[in-house]
């Protein structure tokens, strides 16, 4: 039976998982078969809408048995408590807790915190806060028993709420930067507790004999903010708990995160009157130099916090990124004698030089200060290449500035592996996928796959396992855990670019397209992904706090847009702290959107290649009149799903060529307008009522219409193209995906039709001399698709040429003009250059061998060298895919 | 100030900036869980008031006799939190949960030879070498087990190093 009840795990089925359950505990009486129902009636309540009635059922076997036969493992009683906790039993579950069961519970911390946080549920915040005091008592540096005290203090039990709701949840718990919940205590009674609240934490600082316990001196920190929070006249104790917290602890490379969200309260002034306190601090304590580095590390990092990089002036600023890479310098010596494994001291203010440079490329949009925040970052690497915090910004940079393949061989030595993939490949996978890079891109999201698939594939095997090894808890945890990487907006978004990458790399070949579609049911395995609960219920699960704080989320980058002052920093600040409804919008957007198109591709083929056939071969996939209808129901979810109806967007489309509308106004990007008039076409060759103007003397065409768009989009992207070598963040991107989809797209819709329009002897073998097709009735619409044909040929070879343009000159001549950004004696960038150029502290003797040696091998040519040559390999390989497409397209206008 | 709670699985999507360290191996899937689904006490986190991983200890149970004995099999703490000793606490607890609750007799890990800033710190806090494992990194770099004697093995016997370094194949446990 253990066997049948795997087989039920296996399959999810929690109600039969319950049933076989019972049965086994009625044969044999053991404890662990009743919990194993138990688990799986939660399962059922959690995951299966199961209704909370179960819950009392659940209670019921549990109390039936412990009357008779108690319980003897702890996971057991934990989940007793949480099936109690569920139903708000809280007396129920204490007076269990502090009966002979509680001692199941090995570590008394862990039992008081369990009965803090159901005495906080049901609202006895007297007795509550007593038992945190004691947890704080014990253990001095626990965070989240003391805001679970505080709160039960103040008489608000959301935190614990926000804590583990039961034991197989642990939700993190936090300071919240908002204000907290409104305080029904009177202001005399509020003060009065947390004074009383203040003396405990003073005594917890009194009685504590270890340095590292940061708790106590942060906790009054929080006491004074909820104070100030509720209004009350401040008296500058709130500053002064910053000012003792920074006293005690300001060389902590942790400082600045953890009194981050106290700074955010704070107004520009007192920032500033902060920053200035701690500087005085500062000259009067005696220190030692690797607590001096770290003394300056938290100086500049408040600075940056509290947003002062977008106050200062360039020239400031200036000064600012030359003073950490200096100072960095300069303190190479204090790491002489480390392990080349450990961390060295001053590390970070490289990556906050860096972060300063790039500021001031933002501001000023220069890009040698880009390109010395390259090379800063470059140079740190060449010391110790470990550092993740200078490989993350940097891969950004080289993405922003067209060097992806830097960036990607950057993203391989950070060794993402396993999970970290779900977590991590956000930092080059989106600009990959758009990249001309197919068959790397490919890689990355078969790797990606390969994880999630073969998790997906075990996790029912080790929820088994938690199962058989009585791990209650973690049988709940598993199988959520399951749901959310199942979920996850990244793991749907793969599977569909699979098939797109696939697509892309098998355009010119239709016989290849075929057996894609084949693999995917002709589209409909996507279109089922995607469905609306699929995409309500999708997981974000990337780990965004780890991005640059000018690229705070995938879609979203600062240095594209202009620098607006002050205001900057909070929205930066917004964004890199919380992933917006907005953004996880448009990713569910863009997540439907692409799904859509392989099956508006199919069918957008079978359309064009049912043009001319009054009677349709039988087709098992989907008939010709069924074709159009389901064409035009895709299209117009497409069209909703950019904000539209169907005969709005047509409009667009029309009002774009007529003039009176831009690519620059659309709310939607380029490429997934020019997919949508793709498939428009396809739809009026097979639609009884075309919806695009009908072909008559005096109204183009559709094809013509398609035509006349894609020059009008490349023209407009090419007017907006810079050389890649001086203009980051270019529109070249753009280019590559409109060459990779919407043209392949439409290449593809064109050989469909060709292959319709030809007789068979034709497609076998070109006739020369006079071509039987003039006898055919389908002359005009051969003649529209001869023009497309050509059309698209011209329009690409423009794009060629404009590529072509940047990689006929030579590589000397484009690292010349890189150098001239960074070698000038004005003002401007040149001096972070010099001082790298120089690279003086090489021939420091205090430096140690290791470090020596690694910096003699330093060049910033080398480094700008590396720059051009990725950004001529992403140039070259673009124009090896529009060479393709001008091929196949030659090919096709010989045939025709 | 620091929240130690039980890792889960959740925990596994947040403490990359912890993971990316070079010498923190990002194991399989079913590796982190099957410690999850057979130790879940012998594996924590420690969480900042940021709510950000500060780091993490995972760690078994295991063996006969007076060879019943906690293992370390991975403590690793982010940059941004070292030297403040939370390495430390997190070994205590496992010590005291190897201690206390499973009544072991030591609590052992294995190191790299070569690692010395790690051995040091293990030292300080009450580690000896016991015995070196010979070619035991992908059979290339050497070993060292490290141990400490707890409460219930009153004279330290399972501390007593070994005179003759062994292999791999040698050992006990996996």
């Amino acid at each position: 039976m253990m066997g049948l009840f795997n087989c039920y795990v296996r399959e999810y089925s929690y109600v039969k998982q319950q049933q076989t359950a019972i049965k086994m505990y009625k044969m044999v009486g053991e404890e662990r078969f009743l919990l194993w129902a138990v688990c799986s009636i939660q399962l059922q309540v959690l995951l299966s809408n199961g209704g909370e009635k179960l819950l009392s059922l659940a209670e019921a076997l549990l109390k039936k048995h412990i009357n008779s036969h108690s319980l003897h493992e702890p996971e057991a009683l934990a989940i007793y408590i949480s099936i109690l906790e569920q139903q708000s039993k809280y007396e129920a579950a204490l007076e269990v807790l502090s009966g002979n069961l509680g001692s199941l519970i090995g570590r008394e911390e862990d039992k008081l915190r369990m009965q803090g946080r159901l005495l906080a549920r049901a609202c006895n915040y007297a007795a509550a806060a007593e038992i945190f005091q004691k947890v704080l008592e014990s253990c001095p540096d626990d965070w989240d028993s003391f805001l679970n005290y505080l709160g039960c203090l103040l008489e608000d039990n959301t935190n614990c709420f926000k804590a583990s709701t039961a034991s197989h949840t642990c939700l993190p718990s936090s300071v919240d930067s908002q204000v907290p919940k409104e305080t029904h205590l009177s202001e005399e009674l509020f003060d009065s507790r947390l004074s009383s609240a203040l003396s405990v934490v003073e005594k917890l600082q009194k009685d504590g004999h270890d340095d590292c316990v940061r708790g106590p001196y942060l906790a009054t920190i929080e006491i004074e903010r909820r104070r100030h929070l509720n209004g009350n006249a401040d008296d500058g104790k709130f500053l002064e708990a910053l000012l003792i917290y920074f006293q005690r602890f300001n060389h902590l490379s942790c400082f600045a995160s953890d009194v981050e969200m106290f700074l955010q309260m704070l107004t520009q002034d007192e920032k500033s009157e902060l920053r200035e306190k701690f500087l005085n601090i500062l000259e009067a304590l005696p220190t030692t130099p690797i607590k001096r580095i770290g003394q300056v590390i938290t100086i500049f990092k408040v600075q940056e916090l509290s947003g002062a990089m977008f106050m200062e002036s360039v020239k400031e600023l200036e000064g600012t990124a030359i003073k950490m890479l200096e100072m960095f310098c300069e303190n190479l010596p204090l790491s002489r004698d480390l392990d080349p494994q450990e961390n060295m001291y001053g590390e970070e203010l490289l990556s906050m030089a860096s972060s300063v440079l790039v500021t001031l490329f933002w501001r000023t949009r220069n890009l040698g200060y880009l390109l010395e925040a390259v090379l800063v970052l470059e140079f740190g690497l060449i010391i110790r290449r470990y550092i993740w915090q200078y490989k993350i910004p940097l891969l950004h940079i080289y993405s922003f500035v067209g060097a992806l393949p830097l960036a990607h061989d950057w993203y391989g030595t950070l060794e993402v592996k396993n999970i970290l993939q779900e977590t991590m490949s956000h930092h080059i996978l989106p600009q990959m996928l758009k990249s001309p890079f197919c068959s790397e891109a490919a890689d990355l999201v078969k790797e990606y796959l390969k994880f999630m698939d073969d998790h997906l594939r075990e996790a029912a095997d080790l929820t088994f396992l938690a199962y058989r090894h009585r791990n209650y808890s973690k049988v709940i945890e598993f199988v959520q855990f399951k749901e959310r990487l199942q979920h996850s907006n990244q793991y749907m978004m793969a599977r569909i670019e699979s098939v797109f990458l696939q697509l892309k790399q098998k355009a010119d070949s239709l016989e290849e397209i075929q057996a894609i579609f084949q693999s995917v049911n002709y589209g409909m395995k996507l279109l089922e992904l995607s469905n609306e609960d699929k995409l309500t219920s999708l997981t974000f699960n990337e780990d965004l706090q780890t991005r640059p704080w000018w690229s705070p989320t995938t879609n979203k980058n600062f240095l594209s847009e202009p620098f607006e002052d002050g205001s900057a920093c909070s929205r930066a600040t917004m964004l890199s702290k919380k992933k917006t409804t907005e953004d996880e919008d448009t990713k569910k957007k863009e997540i439907e959107r692409k799904s859509l198109i392989p099956r508006l591709l199919y069918l957008s083929m079978q359309a064009a290649s049912s043009t001319v056939k009054e009677n349709s071969e039988p087709n098992g996939t989907a008939s010709d009149t069924n074709v159009a209808a389901e064409l035009k129901i895709l299209l117009e979810r497409y069209a909703r799903n950019i904000g539209l109806t169907l005969d709005e967007a047509i409009s667009v489309i029309l009002g774009i060529l007529e003039g009176q509308k831009s690519f620059k106004e659309l709310s939607s990007d380029s490429i997934s307008w020019m997919n949508f008039a793709v498939f428009v076409n396809a739809l009026n060759l097979s639609s009884k009522k075309p919806l695009l103007p009908i072909e008559d003397k005096s109204n183009p065409t559709s094809w013509h219409i398609v035509d006349r768009l894609t020059k009008t989009c490349v023209m407009y992207h090419l007017s907006h193209s810079e050389p890649i070598l001086t203009s980051p963040g270019n529109q070249l991107t753009v280019l590559v995906q409109l060459v990779t989809e919407s043209f392949s797209w439409q290449i593809l819709i064109i050989q469909s039709c060709m292959k319709s329009l030809l007789p068979i002897g034709k497609r076998k073998k070109k006739s020369g001399g006079g071509s039987g097709l003039m006898d055919q009735p389908n002359l005009p619409k051969l003649q529209a698709v001869q023009s497309s044909i050509r059309s698209l040929m011209d329009t690409i070879k423009e794009i060629q040429t404009r590529v072509a343009d940047q990689i006929n000159g030579s590589e000397d001549n484009d690292l010349d003009t890189l150098l001239s950004y960074v070698q000038r004696d004005d003002n401007g960038p040149g001096r972070i250059f010099r001082i790298l150029e120089e690279n003086v502290v090489a021939n420091n003797p205090d430096l140690g061998e290791r470090i020596s040696d690694s910096l003699k091998s330093w060049s910033s040519g080398d480094v700008l060298r590396r720059v051009v040559r990725a950004q001529r390999k992403y140039l070259t390989e673009f124009n090896q895919i529009c060479d393709s497409k001008v091929k196949l397209l030659g090919t096709l206008r010989q045939s025709a | 100030m620091t929240t130690i709670r039980r890792f889960c699985c959740d925990d596994l999507l947040r403490f990359a900036s912890v993971n990316l360290d070079h010498l923190t191996e990002t194991f399989n899937m079913s590796f982190y869980m099957t410690y999850l689904a057979r130790w879940p006490d012998y594996f924590h986190v420690a969480e900042s008031p940021g709510n950000r991983i500060m780091g993490y200890i995972m760690g078994k149970v295991e063996g006969q006799g007076e060879s019943w004995h906690g293992h370390v099999t991975a403590v690793t703490v982010a940059p941004e939190y070292r030297r403040q000793k939370l390495a430390k606490k997190l070994m205590n607890l496992l010590e005291e949960i190897s201690d206390k609750m499973d009544k072991a007799y030591f609590v052992d890990l294995f190191v790299r030879a070569s690692n010395m800033p790690a051995i040091k710190m293990y030292e300080k806090l009450g580690y000896v070498v016991y015995r070196r494992v010979l070619r035991y990194y992908s059979g290339e770099e050497d070993g060292l087990d490290m141990r400490k004697a707890l409460s219930r093995d009153v004279e330290k016997k399972s501390i007593i190093p070994l005179k003759r370094a062994i292999t791999p194949d040698e050992l006990e446990y996996d």
